[in-house]
């Protein structure tokens, strides 16, 4: 698998640099954690840019553009050296990623001395696009998205809420932004703590978590977490309702934990199901890259950011500059995803349009309410 | 008089040879490399350049607590943590700079070392190795989940990069100039350190630590002493990554930090201070240097790791083997408490 995707680009990277002379080539990097512990994104985020790669070198634009991946690892050391790297290759007008949020805002501290537009495709640390006017992001922050499960759970009549959310600067924003929201709406946060990422046992914490006896269970965790979670919820005989964010929004979730996934509701912003062309010609894509996998929503974010920046690109040409490609991206008005129409505000957050959804039958299906 | 000056010539010469390592070493760093940094003005030179000579500081640094004393330390990437959280909240709290904040993340850093190595310096072999495990874990913790005061997961940014009372050296080479400074002048310290009558007394702690006690050394004062050292150098390191990179959280502290750092030391070779600044060089520059293998840089560090180990079980340079010092303290585990040493021994506690 890796051995194919490696020989892809290296040939997709040759033949770029064969007709380079012919056709002006415009190069982006994307740096992003091929290796390490949460390479099962990073590599998922490559196949993802390479999708929308491929279809904009072949839509006879005017210039070819070129992506380089470099492997950070998720560590900030790594991280920082590629965006040097990033910085003095004079051709890259615009960069992609990291992955985590310290990361983005390690390499962030780069790019704001550097002038580089950067977009990441999930940082989602509260002071990430405060950093400097080069930041940006396509993912819906929890700024957002806590206010809006927490007026669903409202109108569910789930009064009383606990809430646990993984120990990152993610996991602390999903609770801040929800809690707040609770508080506003009248209700009242019940239990609220913190788990470390990778956890195993949960049992301890769900005790504690049902002692407090709320209505509803808010989380923060990604499909890996969730999984281990649900299912120990349901060997405990625990019939609390549990709500959770996008980033639970995986395929892998229901394929982790089975029938213990069954009547989770969770926010999206990007439906596999959706009959609309562009969601299904990216599916499809997916598909034929990924054994007949299902893409789930942090790929679809990362094909969005891709698209985003390369649209930038091409509003920004001819002779696009990282100041240009930026003040490009800073414009970006509806833009036309698979995770819904994308519009960033005035701070460099991206505006998402939020849907419903219910694990039903072991499937994600939209509801209503 | 004339027995002096018939020796003065062989002296005098090998005196000067022995400076002239040292002397081109120092050539290297602070002419040689930096005129080529300025030739090629690439930031990503500057910033592996910097990065590695950090990573040396804290290769040297464990290599008196390891390499030297022969003390399998597991947890010295959270002194390192703790170096660059002292540098991270004076600046962002109090609005100090480089030159307050530098100082100060050493001593902190040695502080808290003293403090967790008041209970723990009595244990020996393995139970050391455990125990600095759950002590690097232990302030790891604090740094992710003291949320009030470290800001947790969320990390802190250091807007203040390197200054020397007031005049900004942010700029490219003077960064360069001063992270060279520092890890030169702490090298130089370790190297004092380790080859003197202090660093034999840590070494027979190597060799035989109830022998050095029989003769009278002071092995859980002297255990202390190099633990505490050595986490006073990380911490200054800890200072220098926070206001260069400046953006810092837990996760650039974690558990695989300290292997990284024992890598470094074991590869260069146990015992050699030459060989723990060519491991971590190696260590930092090598995958780097590979990054156009893509996906199979890291199997290429795992091979020349594991080569190493097998083809050098000295290191490149090392006094001992790492094999024999770890069966040395692994075997203390399994040592049964027969009527020849009864008396406690093997408990690990001593």
């Amino acid at each position: 698998m890796k051995f194919r995707l490696l020989t892809l680009t290296t040939l997709t990277a040759a033949g770029i640099a064969g007709s380079a002379f012919a056709a002006d080539t415009v190069k982006l990097g994307y740096q992003l954690p091929l290796t390490g512990d949460t390479a099962q994104y990073g590599q998922d985020f490559r196949k993802a840019a390479e999708i929308a790669l491929t279809e904009f070198n072949a839509a006879g634009k005017p210039f070819k553009v070129e992506i380089v991946f470099e492997d950070s690892r998720s560590d900030a050391k790594e991280g920082t050296n590629i965006a040097r790297k990033f910085v003095d290759d004079k051709e890259i007008v615009g960069v992609l990623g990291d992955f985590t949020s310290g990361v983005s805002m390690a390499a962030a501290q780069v790019y704001k001395d550097a002038g580089m537009p950067q977009l990441s495709q999930t940082a989602s640390h509260p002071d990430y696009t405060k950093i400097s006017k080069y930041q940006f992001r396509n993912i819906a922050t929890q700024a957002q998205e806590g206010p809006y499960n927490a007026k669903w759970m409202a109108a569910k009549g789930f009064k009383n809420v606990a809430v646990i959310a993984e120990q990152t600067d993610w996991g602390q924003s999903v609770v801040s932004g929800f809690s707040d929201a609770v508080k506003a709406n009248g209700g009242t946060v019940a239990f609220s703590e913190f788990f470390n990422r990778g956890l195993k046992d949960y049992r301890s914490l769900i005790s504690k978590l049902e002692r407090a006896k709320p209505d509803a269970i808010y989380t923060g965790f990604f499909y890996e977490d969730g999984a281990q979670f649900l299912k120990q919820l349901q060997q405990l005989g625990i019939k609390t309702p549990v709500y959770s964010t996008s980033a639970a929004y995986s395929p892998k979730l229901i394929e982790l934990a089975g029938g213990a996934a069954e009547g989770v509701h969770l926010t999206s912003n990007f439906l596999p199901t959706d009959p609309s062309p562009n969601v299904q010609h990216f599916v499809d894509e997916w598909k034929k890259r990924s054994d007949g996998a299902v893409p789930g929503q942090f790929p679809a974010q990362a094909y969005d950011a891709v698209r985003i920046m390369l649209a930038a690109v091409e509003k920004a040409s001819p002779n696009p500059t990282r100041e240009k490609v930026r003040d490009a991206l800073a414009q970006t008005r509806d833009f036309p995803g698979v995770t819904g129409k994308t519009s960033f505000s005035a701070d460099r957050e991206a505006e998402k349009e939020l849907v419903k959804v219910e694990v039903k039958g072991g499937a994600f299906v939209p509801v209503a309410d | 008089m004339n027995a002096f000056e018939t020796a003065a010539p062989a002296d005098g010469l090998t005196r000067r040879r022995g400076l002239l390592v040292p002397a081109l070493i120092l050539l290297l760093v602070f002419a040689a490399l930096p005129t080529l940094l300025a030739g090629f003005d690439r930031g990503y030179f500057y910033q592996i350049a910097n990065l590695a000579l950090i990573f040396v500081l804290l290769s040297a640094s464990m290599h008196l607590v390891t390499g030297v004393a022969g003390l399998l330390h597991l947890g010295h990437a959270a002194f390192y943590g703790v170096g660059a959280y002292t540098a991270a909240l004076l600046t962002s709290k109090l609005g100090l700079g480089f030159t307050v904040t530098l100082p100060l993340s050493g001593l902190v850093a040695a502080l808290v070392a003293f403090l967790v190595a008041l209970p723990t310096m009595r244990l020996v072999s393995i139970y050391f190795a455990v125990a600095t495990l759950a002590i690097g874990q232990m302030l790891y913790l604090v740094m992710l989940n003291w949320v009030d005061f470290t800001k947790g997961p969320n990390g802190i940014i250091v807007s203040k990069g390197f200054e020397l009372f007031g005049f900004s050296l942010s700029g490219r080479l003077a960064a360069y100039y001063t992270v060279a400074t520092v890890v030169t002048l702490s090298v130089i310290a370790i190297g004092r350190l380790s080859h003197s009558y202090y660093g034999n007394a840590l070494r027979s702690i190597r060799e035989d630590d109830q022998c050095a006690d029989a003769m009278g050394v002071s092995t859980v004062r002297l255990k202390m002493e190099a633990f505490t050292l050595s986490a006073f150098f990380a911490g200054v390191a800890g200072g220098l990554w926070a206001h260069m990179t400046g953006y810092i959280s837990p996760g650039d502290f974690k558990f695989s930090e300290s292997i990284l750092i024992l890598a470094m030391v074991v590869v260069g070779g146990l015992g050699s201070l030459p060989g723990a600044v060519i491991g971590a060089l190696l260590l930092i520059l090598l995958p780097e240097g590979l990054r156009g293998l893509g996906d199979f840089r890291n199997i290429m560090v795992g091979l020349v790791m594991f080569l190493s180990i097998l083809l050098l079980p000295k290191g490149l340079l090392g006094e001992v083997s790492a094999l024999r010092l770890v069966r040395q303290q692994l075997g203390a585990a399994w040592r049964t408490a027969g009527p020849a040493n009864g008396k406690g021994e093997g408990i690990g506690w001593r």
